[in-house]
């Protein structure tokens, strides 16, 4: 019988009797649904983590920022501009170096309303189109060069202090012991935005940089930030290498050290850790899998013993031992298949359904989104048309050894 | 080519030792192109036993089989699966079609088997059907049809790779008697067209219809009507 014939034959035996089909192909719907719930969270978290802190291979220069360490309290800073000055001459892939704050985004201990605590404060130099204001105005330039000290604060945290956005302004903060006076509300972000950096307006409390740092020029810091003309591949390769030759060469180098961290490293690191995790996981579910071939089995023995009429029917008129065989092992595997693929259609509904309950528990500001690649796809084939070979084999075995004579009495 | 088919002391047993039943002894039987021979005897006589072995179904014995002057013995499975393919169709007493198969299907196994595309044999399927009276009877299940419609589908699946013989085991057995005297009509036209058939019955009047009768008793052919008597 031509193999075309064999797998029509097949599908045709499994739709005479499809509630026992149905019901055989559940136990491996569910196994790799399971499967592919846990690889999509984990392939999603993952995938997530690396599009918001890889280095962004579409972005025309590369940043990263070194920073400077000495363990101890020191008045030394780590970099000067004659240290910045070094760095864009003995690297030419450099195209500006330059020191920056420590960070724009800050935890500050203040008070708003009659709350004493610790807010977090993102600094701007200028306003976003993106920020959305629920009541009041934005800063203006003359604030964003270094005029009056004002603030913006969330929604939320008005909400909290004062009952509402609108009864918040024109009330006093007072930030690390200046006072602001509140002149807008803005509608809140997550933490983090789409491509991974601190999102600005995830903060508590939005002030001028320039009012905040007082607007002088730095002549020395301890973070110098370096803007590269290289791939993202190479980003992290060239920040190692400028971080060493600070460490033998920069100003302060006897006093401390100079870091640098590489995400690309870090996130190799997270990644193995979570496929071990995932790993482990899906080896749990994996059980329900081998239960549910041992159903498979244990169904197409039922079927073979109820079928004896039927196999010899064949064997009479034609079909050989190999026939025979064939046909009940293509049943076991297309039960399999069917259910493998109704299984991962399920678990990657599944998976997107908890990601995001996922996200909000565990509250970093970063929302993760599922991901099924291709590898989960080929592992519920594999596994589920492996699954119908190694149970369905001894079954079409003896199927095809069915005595003919025995059978046709 | 003298004879389709000659056995030539053919002997067949069940079990071994001393709990071996001796079913068939010595058996000599040669069958020609275009007989239709009936083999008659009671339950138990070795007359089903005989026909599977002529069949290809089994072949478990000692002795000579030769189909068309080849030897049959030493064959492997697949060789007899391709015997029984193209040679042979069968036709049961209880009609033996697949439940939950159509008509048509029913009847495309044998083609199907023989390695024919399904686009192929409609037209082979549909003159099958037509040949016995079934005609538009296609997409009909067998269960739902009537004991001598369900042998007419039989038959049709017999016929429909033009075998060189047909083993007929009580094919009027579950039948009321219009239906076995319309069975047995078909048969003789299909035998007048040309088709050698050899069918097992106990009824007298169906070996009456036969050009030729074999009595077996015993496992031993005791009457030949074509003169050969078994000693």
């Amino acid at each position: 019988m031509r193999v075309e014939e064999l797998l029509i034959t097949a599908f045709e035996s499994l739709k005479i009797n499809r509630k026992r089909s149905f019901l055989t192909i559940i136990g491996i719907a569910i196994g790799i649904a399971s499967v592919v719930t846990i690889l999509g969270i984990g392939d999603g978290v993952k995938k997530t983590m690396y599009d918001k802190f890889a280095h962004d291979s579409t972005e025309k220069y590369q940043t990263a920022k070194i920073y400077y360490t000495t363990g101890e309290e020191s008045a030394m800073d780590g970099f000067t501009q004659e240290d910045v000055a070094k760095v864009e001459t003995m690297f030419p892939q450099v195209k500006k170096a330059y020191l920056a704050h420590e960070t724009d985004d800050l935890n500050l201990s203040g008070t708003v309303g009659e709350k004493q605590g610790t807010y977090a404060v993102s600094l701007i130099n200028k306003n976003s189109a993106q920020a959305k204001l629920v009541c009041g105005k934005k800063f203006d330039r003359t604030v964003l060069l270094g005029g009056d000290h004002q603030a913006l604060i969330s929604e939320a945290l008005a909400k909290r202090q004062y009952h509402s956005a609108y009864k918040a302004l024109g009330t006093a903060v007072n930030i690390d012991h200046r006072n602001y006076q509140v002149v807008g509300v803005y509608r809140q972000h997550d933490f983090y935005d789409e491509s991974g950096s601190i999102d600005k307006y995830g903060a508590d409390i939005i002030l001028a940089k320039a009012v905040y740092y007082g607007g002088k020029e730095m002549t020395s810091g301890n973070s110098l930030k370096v803007k590269m003309d290289v791939s993202a591949k190479q980003a992290a390769k060239l920040a190692t290498k400028i971080k060493k030759y600070l460490n033998k060469h920069g100003s302060a180098k006897n006093n401390g050290s100079y870091e640098y961290d590489n995400m690309e490293q870090m996130l190799k690191q997270f990644n193995a850790t979570i496929d071990i995790f995932t790993g482990v996981i899906a080896f749990v579910a994996g059980i329900s899998l081998f239960i549910a071939g041992i159903g498979v089995m244990n169904m197409m023995y039922i079927s073979v013993s109820e079928r004896t009429q039927e196999i010899g029917i064949r064997l009479a008129v034609g079909a050989s031992q190999q026939n025979i065989m064939w046909q009940f092992l293509i049943e076991a595997m297309m039960l399999t298949v069917f259910g493998g693929m109704i299984g991962f259609i399920f678990g990657g509904l599944l998976s997107h359904l908890i990601t995001p309950l996922l996200s909000q528990a565990m509250v970093t500001g970063i929302t993760i989104k599922a991901h099924i690649s291709l590898k989960a796809f080929m592992i519920s084939f594999g596994v589920s048309a492996g699954v119908g070979l190694i149970f369905g084999i001894l079954p079409a075995r003896q199927a095809a050894k069915k005595n003919l004579v025995d059978i046709l009495k | 080519m003298n004879n389709l088919i000659e056995l030539k002391k053919l002997n067949k047993s069940y079990g071994q030792g001393d709990t071996a039943y001796h079913v068939l002894h010595d058996i000599d039987l040669e069958v020609k192109m275009g007989e239709l021979t009936a083999i008659i005897g009671e339950s138990g006589s070795g007359k089903s036993t005989l026909i599977n072995i002529i069949g290809f179904l089994d072949t478990d014995f000692s002795g000579e089989y030769l189909f068309k002057e080849q030897p049959i013995q030493d064959l492997k499975a697949k060789d007899l699966a391709f015997l029984r393919n193209q040679d042979v169709g069968f036709v049961f007493q209880n009609f033996k079609l697949i439940r939950g198969l159509s008509v048509y299907a029913n009847v495309a196994l044998p083609l199907l088997y023989a390695g024919k595309k399904r686009n192929e044999i409609e037209s082979a399927i549909l003159a099958a059907l037509k040949k016995v009276g079934l005609a538009g009877y296609e997409k009909a299940l067998p269960q739902n049809m009537s004991g001598g419609q369900q042998q007419r589908v039989a038959i049709a699946r017999a016929i429909v790779s033009h075998p060189s013989f047909l083993i007929a085991d009580e094919p009027t057995g579950a039948l009321d008697s219009q239906n076995s005297r319309d069975i047995m009509e078909l048969f003789k036209k299909l035998n007048a067209e040309g088709t050698t058939i050899l069918m097992v019955t106990h009824d007298p009047r169906i070996a009456k219809a036969c050009k030729r009768t074999i009595e077996i008793l015993d496992g031993r052919i005791i009457a030949d009507s074509k003169g050969r008597v078994a000693k």
